[in-house]
């Protein structure tokens, strides 16, 4: 369905791809996962023809989808990461002007949009004002206006951003169902509870770069880590590193590849243990796969998207 | 363009549902039209129009110089895409910037067109706005006029980063224009300078239009130089706005 070659991208001076790759197949679901940051943004607005790609193909079904833009739209659905609607026009209203700016014929329309806000659970709220709805509510109407024209090539950029639990997972049902209709899904996030919710293809994009793809099972079976990772006040004298068997991953921030008890760290660093800041625990898990494959933590990731 | 018709059928649909610009925009010259018609009366027949009653000029120069207020509302509707986060949207449909333009453009010329006739009939019921001419002559006028403005608005559109310089341009070419146009005083009540330089403005023209079917019993052939002249500028004006249009530049409207 897709297949996205060598894209750059840069904005200036920041270098936002560097040569990503990404191909999608029919009903498949990839998740990129990425920190804020990380890429993930250009890379669908770029398959999405929103942005111009430095250099990189996007072929689409076989075509050169930034060639050809128009075929392209009418294969590709995307919900960008602000909720994007018209506050003063009905949940309807929303629904058939997206259907009848992706080209679908006026007899089909009503149908589309019905049919839509029912997957989505707004079928109560088609006649009400979006600007009324709940963020939970208009979030879901974002992600419906996408694919309204029953898009072949889903993408949702951090579909789930500020929405309530229960918007959460009828989001996540309603992507699955997308796929199993046949619809190829990217999905970006940093939520690793939805990407393993979602079951899908994942992807780890760090610094403009993929850096590795997989199931859940395969990552963390490439990738697995597991010890513990403590932050000191101060350095930690090289001696005493050693005598760990730490590495350095930060400033004064150790990680020891044993899964060593709490109390036992603190038994080896003796009066030192005085400056110990914070202690967690790696278990081989997507967050530890992450932290593998990109060298830092998903959480704590900074404001701003490219 | 089939972005474009969805575009323009949106557009008019939220205009619609929140008019109030509009009856504002409709409501300010009828408020100053009575104001001036004694005044322009007396300046109408110096000129040498004996049974002018001072709405031929009073009523074509509000609507001229208000018009040009209203024609800045296209630009809003642009940048407020911005503020709804629908740009990206819009433009994911790819819709090619004249598209875009076009779904933007139309549903404000419609609108401009239907403000100016409707002052003009208002101006005939309760300001004794009499037309001498062809109207089909004055209903060109109007939409030549409409046309002109918007395609120069949708060019500071394309021009401008911002909603507050779109709004400070337009308000200071509404008053620029209307005052050298002739809009607020007849021209021949001006100094030679500004005479001198009002054909640059779309108002000038549209005076011109209005005074040969108001003033005079205009008909299409007297009217064809202005009315060339609007839909000639417009012309130019649309084709630099759309090569000057960047889709992918960011707006910014209200923070």
């Amino acid at each position: 369905m897709l297949v996205a070659t060598g894209l750059t991208k840069s904005y200036g001076d920041v270098q936002a791809l560097r040569g990503a790759d990404l191909d999608v197949t029919s009903g498949q679901i990839v998740a990129l996962l990425g920190k804020n940051g990380a890429g993930k943004t250009t890379m669908i607005s770029i398959i999405a023809g929103l942005l111009k790609a430095d250099s990189g193909t996007v072929m689409l079904d076989g075509f050169d989808a930034q060639r050809d833009l128009d075929r392209a739209s009418k294969l590709i659905g995307i919900a960008p990461q602000l909720t994007g609607i018209y506050g003063v026009l009905t949940v309807r209203e929303n629904l058939e002007f997206f259907a009848n700016l992706a080209g679908v014929p006026r007899s089909q329309r009503v149908a589309e949009a019905v049919s839509v806000a029912e997957r989505l659970g707004l079928t109560e709220l088609l006649d009400r004002g979006a600007g009324k709805l709940s963020g939970g509510e208009q979030r879901r109407l974002h992600t419906g206006c996408a694919l309204v024209h029953q898009p072949k090539l889903l993408m949702l950029d951090e579909p789930t951003v500020g929405a309530d639990v229960a918007t959460r997972a009828q989001l996540i049902d309603f992507v699955r169902e997308s796929a199993e209709a046949g619809s190829a899904v990217i999905y970006t996030t940093h939520y690793l509870n939805e990407v393993e919710a979602l079951d899908a293809d994942i992807v780890i994009i760090d610094d403009g770069q993929v850096l590795a793809r997989g199931t859940r099972d395969e990552l963390v079976e490439q990738h697995r880590m597991q010890g513990v990772e403590f932050a000191m006040v101060e350095d930690l004298p090289p001696e005493v590193v050693e005598r760990l068997g730490a590495t350095t991953t930060d400033a004064s921030t150790y990680r020891i590849a044993d899964d060593i008890p709490v109390g036992e760290l603190v038994g080896k660093l003796g009066p030192l243990s005085d400056q110990l800041l914070s202690v967690e625990t790696i278990r081989p898990d997507l967050e530890s796969v992450f932290l593998a494959v990109t060298g830092d933590r998903l959480t704590g990731a900074e404001e701003g998207s490219t | 363009m089939d972005a474009a018709r969805a575009l323009i059928g949106v557009q008019l649909r939220i205009i619609r549902r929140d008019p109030w610009f509009l009856v504002i925009m409709f409501g300010m010259p009828l408020v100053v039209m009575p104001l001036f018609v004694k005044t322009m009366k007396l300046s109408l027949q110096a000129e040498g129009f004996a049974d002018a009653t001072g709405a031929e000029q009073v009523v074509p120069g509000q609507v001229v110089l208000f018009g040009f207020m209203v024609s800045g509302s296209v630009a809003f509707s642009v940048f407020r895409e911005h503020g709804w986060n629908t740009w990206d949207r819009l433009r994911a449909s790819a819709a090619s910037p004249a598209a875009l333009l076009a779904g933007f453009g139309v549903p404000w010329v419609l609108i401009h067109v239907f403000y100016q006739v409707v002052l003009m009939v208002v101006g005939g019921m309760f300001v004794g706005l009499r037309l001498r001419g062809s109207v089909i002559a004055e209903f060109l006028v109007i939409v030549a006029y409409s046309v002109c403005l918007i395609a120069l608005v949708l060019l500071f559109t394309a021009t401008f980063r911002t909603i507050n310089q779109v709004q400070a341009v337009v308000n200071l070419g509404a008053m620029l224009f209307g005052g050298l146009g002739g809009a607020l005083v007849p021209l021949e009540q001006l100094p030679g300078w500004a005479r001198a330089v009002a054909p640059i403005t779309p108002s000038y023209w549209a005076m011109e239009g209005h005074r040969a079917v108001f003033l005079e019993p205009g008909g299409l052939a007297d009217v064809a130089k202005p009315v060339g002249i609007l839909f000639g500028a417009a012309l130019v004006l649309a084709a630099v706005a759309v090569k000057k249009f960047r889709v992918d530049e960011t707006k910014e409207f209200f923070a």
